[in-house]
């Protein structure tokens, strides 16, 4: 009884919900507090998916459901913002029935990585995918490797992995399972000798605290590792992107099939491997799922263009207490060989809770930024101060960065200080404080 | 003059930007007209810290933390003799754990500290990750920064920071966070808590140059006082409950 009381609550709240706007996790949290065991009492699709990691959760989410829907799949799934385990009971009681039978092929869900196992408690997914684990906002997670703790619990034997290769502490996952599918990115002209980055999360092993070596990394610490104590070493991928060409914009699948990139940062090849493999898993055809690739705009498009006087502007959004999703941004901005003009903006640090914490300003590589096509850098917003600290300790000459504290007034100044690209660097928190004073382009 | 520091496990200890601490000393000394030289500190390689004016390690996540310590052992008797001879240290964030008599893991696994102090730390399930806004008596401007730990620390009579209006400190809420004797600075705030706080950067500064017998006032840094002013009133608003 308590039940069907239950998905009527929620089915309930959330048709209110939508008319009045509001979010998606009350009628979940008003469901679990009538029947807290609701999840382990409907009856699932016979694919349950799960997505979490520290960065490329909602897009690669979205991926999934793309191709899946276009191999006539009926997909359900979670928007960003209701990762938790309400907006996920929100999203599973909504598409029941009253018997608790949940209408669709495949559940796929986007999860928060910190709260997976309280998610995953009373059911468990048939494919988990987790896409990386690195330092992403210390003021709610601590650090990666408790976050590694918290997901551990989620992660039952029968449960599928799908794993990144590259990603030397997410990786850990796999060890001592039997079902584990292993994706990576081989060799290509982008790959590097050795580590990157202000700080080296990838100089010693996470398992034993050897120290580790490189045959090729990507980016940071994801690439080829090997520890020389324990011999935890990247796992040869089931599924790989063969041949990247990130300039050009295309990458191979497998050896067979190329993929057009729309975004051309290795965020998205990450993303796109990601969703290849878990579909490929589930059975869809390489062909179906590369032309669904193919042809994919990111719904949640992080970059957006806009016209700021007579300058034409990319807004980069780089979360905030991410030093690896900055430095993703900056290396795209340099890769760009073309004269332009950056603004850095950190007003608010989050937009959903207080903090005043800026210590992983330290752990961006703002020296990426010191090539001859930036021709200036503008640093603004309440914490510009702590950027100029940053940037008086960065390779970039004195003269290359300026601090205009205002965020219209740093506006005003770039609608007249250069004519190239002007690309912004900043979070959800601040973008629309600078993008409410351009012309946003469709 | 020449100064010489060392720097324990630079990668492996290394949490949110603890190496700035080091940059901003070394820094403002050098504006001084002094030579610094960073030796830095590797699991396994020789190290001898006969002659060193300062020591510092930041802070690792616990797993890291037990590997730093299963090395940093060794020096535990150089350590405490440098400490008693007024050599000045900064332990900052996990690292301040090791000083200690002991070190608790969330198993229940009891690790030994150098016993410099005669503190212990347990750790646990539950994580302090939050802002802090205290006062310490070596000056009067608050201290700011922010906590990312899981361990309760006990025994320590002499904090640095002597109390929180925000922020878990040693063992409670509120409570005196840190630990300070003579020239040596630990502290579980995380991160860059010397370019965040200028005044226990000069703090830090004035005991390595009083012991060499050349004080001097480091040169102002504005960005680093501008910074601290907006997180100074932050915290102390969010403290006052506006």
């Amino acid at each position: 009884m308590r039940k069907v009381l239950a998905i009527l609550v929620c089915k309930l709240g959330r048709f209110v919900g939508k008319l009045v706007g509001k979010g998606s996790s009350l009628p979940g949290k008003a469901a679990l507090r009538i029947c807290p065991d609701i999840l382990g009492r409907v009856q699932l699709p016979p694919t349950v998916i799960a997505v979490t990691g520290s960065n490329g959760k909602t897009s690669t989410v979205e991926m999934i459901a793309a191709i899946l829907r276009a191999d006539g799949r009926r997909v359900i799934y979670n928007k960003e913002g209701s990762n938790q385990i309400e907006g996920v009971t929100t999203l599973i009681l909504t598409h029941a029935g009253l018997s608790g039978r949940v209408d669709a092929d495949v559940l796929l869900i986007e999860s928060d990585e910190r709260y997976a196992a309280h998610t995953f408690r009373f059911f468990h997914p048939t494919h988990f995918v987790i896409t990386n684990l690195y330092r992403d906002q210390l003021t709610r997670n601590g650090h990666p490797e408790w976050v590694y703790d918290a997901i551990l619990p989620a992660l039952p034997p029968e449960t599928e992995l799908i794993l990144n290769a590259d990603d030397p502490l997410s990786s850990c996952f796999g060890r001592g399972r039997e079902q584990v599918t292993w994706f990576g990115l081989e060799l290509s002209a982008i790959s590097l000798d050795g580590p990157t980055g202000a700080y080296r999360d990838g100089t010693y092993c996470p398992v034993c605290g050897g120290a580790m070596t490189y045959g090729f990394v990507h980016y940071n610490h994801i690439g080829d590792y090997r520890c020389s104590r324990c011999g935890h070493r990247r796992h040869e991928p089931n599924y790989a992107v063969t041949a990247l060409d990130l300039d050009g914009g295309s990458l191979t699948l497998d050896g067979t099939y190329t993929v057009p990139l729309a975004f051309r940062s290795i965020y998205n090849v990450y993303n796109i491997l990601a969703a290849w493999s878990v579909c490929r898993r589930c059975g869809v055809e390489g062909g179906r799922a590369a032309e669904v690739l193919g042809g994919y705009v990111l719904l949640n498009g992080r970059m957006q263009t806009f016209r700021l006087g007579g300058r034409h502007g990319t807004l980069l959004t780089s979360k905030h207490e991410n030093s690896i999703a900055y430095d993703t941004n900056l290396r795209y901005i340099a890769a760009r060989k073309q004269p332009c003009g950056v603004l850095v903006i950190v007003d608010a640090v989050s937009r959903k809770y207080f903090t005043s914490e800026t210590s992983w300003l330290w752990d961006i590589d703002f020296d990426l930024l010191n090539t001859d096509t930036v021709e200036e850098v503008v640093l603004s917003g309440r914490y510009c101060n702590d950027l100029a600290e940053r940037f008086s300790f960065s390779a970039l000459p004195r003269e290359k960065w300026r601090v205009v504290p205002d965020i219209t007034d740093a506006a005003e100044r770039l609608k007249t200080s250069g004519t190239g690209e002007l690309f912004v660097v900043t979070c959800f928190s601040d973008r629309d404080k600078l993008l409410s004073l351009t012309e946003r382009e469709a | 003059m020449e100064l010489r520091f060392f720097h324990f496990y630079p990668d492996l200890m290394n949490l949110y930007g603890s190496y700035a601490n080091l940059l901003v000393l070394r820094r403002a000394l050098e504006q001084l007209g002094h030579r610094v030289t960073v030796e830095a500190v590797l699991p396994g390689e020789a190290a001898d810290l006969s002659g060193a004016d300062f020591l510092y390690m930041g802070a690792g996540t616990e797993r890291r933390q037990k590997f730093a310590l299963a090395d940093f052992a060794r020096f535990g008797g150089d350590v405490r003799r440098a400490a008693e001879d007024g050599c000045a240290m900064v332990f900052a964030g996990t690292a301040m754990e090791l000083l200690g008599a002991s070190v608790t893991d969330a198993e229940g696994t009891v690790y030994d500290g150098i016993a410099l102090g005669d503190f212990t730390s347990v750790q646990g399930r539950r994580r302090f990750v939050e802002d802090v806004y205290g006062k310490t008596d070596l000056f009067d401007d608050p201290i700011v920064g922010f906590m990312n730990k899981c361990a309760r620390i006990s025994g320590v009579t002499t904090p640095l920071l002597t109390s929180l209006s925000m922020g878990f400190g040693n063992e409670a809420e509120r409570g005196p966070e840190g630990f300070h004797r003579g020239n040596v600075f630990a502290s579980e705030l995380t991160g860059p808590l010397l370019v965040k706080n200028p005044r226990l950067l000069e703090a830090v500064a004035a005991a390595i140059l009083d012991r060499r017998g050349s004080p001097a006032p480091l040169p102002r840094d504005d960005w680093a006082e501008a910074a601290y002013a907006v997180t100074e009133e932050q915290l102390r608003l969010r403290a006052q409950g506006k």
